[in-house]
């Protein structure tokens, strides 16, 4: 960062000589793209609750009682040599093989011990933590949003130039409350600076299948009348529909993802969703269904923030092998969606040498098993705050569920590669850093009012 | 499930009797076997008593039983609701919604003959379906207005532009 911000400072005194009649008031040049390293940054909040000791450190089945089988489950991601034997958790599929030949730890950097520092290791608070850039000391509930400005919203509110929600996507899997994370309660932001929220599962299978597969698609001149009559009725109407909150995109902007949305179901209809599952395997989780459509939104609009979460791995709570096998083939989902963004499809896009990406699980799990047994007879493990004074062979100064990593792929001579930081006691980076260099990637963390984002910048991992 | 929603209909028109002064009865057929439906319906005087927002599933329970003449199943209300849920733009939601409906075979909409036959009928008759009450005299004149400068405008387009409006969403 050091030289980074030299570099920075040292281009924009000299371009500052030159362009000086066109600085805004604000302050900020026109061209506020010139701070970013990219223009497309993806957020991939590998959730569900995951262990270092099944993610980074590798040991696969070794923390069970009896068990000393160690191994690799995340070889997109990870580098390491897989589990070579008892592999009956992964089920009938087995092992997949990696879709990157390198893999992302080593095309990037690897913070691989990071701390989740304050507040109940939840998948509510762990996600609003990691949008928000904030900690939550207690619950936060789950019919609303979070108190702090998201991601989205500083991202909208303060991107020069201001963009439209067609460039923020927050994509999940599973509902419950995550509709609520795409904009907070302050007031000084809200609704109208979210991002375009979407469940793919509930829209492009299930329910959407069933209620939207055969909807009506309309010509701009038939969209322009019902518009018209809707605004002729408004006008005689004085109240707005306040109370059902949604961000809003623009009439043009609308039409155009419900062509999309339309478009996609019908895909799926016929079988043509491209689907992060090796050929041949038929083994689609929810994870790689949310994975999968974010790739065809990606594609489609090629935002330049786009969330993603995974959820299925919450299964350790009752089944420890399926956490397992979910992991491998959320593992797997990574690796093909970066595939996707460095390939064909990414560079028609534009996305291709013009994307970070970022991957970091909401929290950890608990260092002690719970009494739930699945069928091979392993142990699940719930993910609270546990007293660490109590704990077994447990030697570090933070519970195991605030453990968890953060790992930054980029282009060439913009995310230092093959680089790997941190270590077990000494973590480097919290979950509140994900925020500012979210925005420290895409030019607008210097645009945003002191005080809102506490975390730092992870400038370790750009060149 | 029947049971449920019978309740929820008559929760319905409890409230919307409690909040009016005067009421206005018609006897006429187009409101038959909709969820509020029974010859003698009662009628809002103006807009200005919508007060209350309806509830997502208020409102999507209301426009499939003004679309369909009937009561929406428990398990598309649920579908339904997931959707709206999964998508962000509220608006879009409602409008991706009620492109599946139009597309329905089950919808009852008049042809765009039949509209045109009678105007003033239709006029009338759209504002009760979809507001529960009469239009105003302007507003009748404005409606026919659109329709008449417009071929294109069909009874399909014009039902879509009464479900998203605003009035549509309260009560």
């Amino acid at each position: 960062m050091k030289r980074r911000s030299f570099l920075k400072n040292t281009s924009l005194s000299a371009a500052s000589v030159i362009t000086a009649p066109y600085i805004l008031p604000s302050g900020r040049l026109f061209a506020a793209t010139g701070d970013r390293i990219v223009n497309h940054v993806v957020l991939v909040l590998f959730a569900g609750g995951i262990r270092q000791q099944e993610s980074v450190e590798q040991q696969y089945i070794a923390s069970q009682n009896g068990a000393s089988t160690t191994g690799n489950l995340m070889r997109n991601m990870l580098s390491g040599a897989a589990p070579t034997s008892n592999l009956q958790p992964l089920g009938n599929e087995g092992l997949w093989d990696p879709i990157q030949n390198n893999s992302l730890a080593s095309q990037g950097t690897l913070f691989q011990e990071v701390i989740y520092q304050e507040g109940p290791p939840g998948h509510y608070n762990g996600h609003a933590v990691a949008l928000t850039g904030n900690y939550y000391p207690n619950n936060i509930n789950l019919n609303e949003s979070p108190s702090n400005p998201t991601i989205f919203e500083l991202y909208r509110k303060h991107n020069d130039p201001v963009q439209s929600a067609l460039n923020a996507w927050w994509i999940s899997e599973g509902l419950g409350p995550y509709p609520s994370l795409n904009y907070s309660q302050d007031p000084l932001y809200g609704s109208q600076y979210g991002a375009n929220y979407l469940r793919p599962a509930s829209i492009f299978a299930g329910s959407g299948q069933a209620q939207l597969g055969n909807a009506q698609t309309y010509q701009p001149d038939d969209v322009s009348r019902i518009s018209k009559i809707k605004a002729m009725l408004d006008n005689n109407f004085d109240q707005s529909g306040n109370g059902l909150p949604g961000i809003e995109n623009t009439p043009e902007n609308r039409e155009l993802i419900k062509g999309f949305l339309t478009n996609t179901i019908q895909d799926v209809q016929n079988g043509m969703l491209d689907l992060a599952v090796p050929n041949g395997s038929n083994f689609v989780t929810g994870d790689l269904i949310n994975i999968s459509s974010a790739w065809t939104v990606m594609k489609e609009f090629a935002p330049e923030l786009t969330v993603i979460n995974t959820a299925n791995l919450d299964v350790c709570h009752g089944d420890f092998s399926q956490y397992l096998n979910f992991l491998h083939r959320a593992d797997y989902g990574v690796g093909w969606l970066w595939d996707k963004i460095q390939g064909p499809e990414g560079a028609a896009a534009g996305l291709k040498d013009d994307t970070i990406m970022i991957c970091v699980p909401e929290h950890g799990r608990n260092w002690v098993t719970n009494n739930n047994t699945d069928n091979n007879g392993m142990r699940a493990l719930d993910h609270t705050a546990e007293n660490i004074a109590q704990l077994p062979d447990y030697n570090l100064p933070y519970t195991n569920s605030r453990r968890i990593f953060t790992l930054i792929v980029g282009p060439e001579g913009k995310v230092v590669p093959n680089q790997v930081l941190g270590s077990p006691g000494n973590p480097v980076g919290e979950s509140i850093d994900i925020a500012p260099t979210v925005a420290n990637i895409l030019g607008f963390d210097e645009n945003i009012p002191a005080g809102l984002l506490p975390g730092r910048v992870l400038d370790e991992a750009f060149v | 499930m029947k049971k449920q929603f019978l309740f929820l209909a008559t929760a319905m028109i409890l409230i919307l009797s409690a909040c009016k002064k005067e009421t206005t009865y018609v006897n006429q057929t187009v409101v038959d076997n909709y969820i509020y439906a029974v010859d003698g319906e009662e009628l809002y005087q103006s807009n200005i008593e919508k007060d209350k927002e309806k509830s997502p599933e208020q409102y999507l329970s209301i426009l499939y039983t003004n679309l369909f003449k009937t009561t929406i199943d428990q398990t598309d209300l649920l579908q339904l609701a997931e959707v709206r849920r999964a998508i962000g733009d509220k608006q879009m939601a409602d409008e991706l919604i009620l492109n599946g409906f139009v597309n329905s075979i089950d919808i009852e909409l008049p042809t765009d003959s039949e509209m045109r036959a009678d105007l003033d009928q239709f006029v009338e008759n759209t504002y009760i379906r979809f507001f529960l009450r009469m239009p105003t005299p302007y507003e009748i004149y404005e409606l026919k207005d659109a329709i008449e400068s417009d071929a294109g405008l069909s009874p399909e387009l014009i039902y879509q532009g009464f479900a998203l409006s605003n009035e549509y969403k309260f009560y």
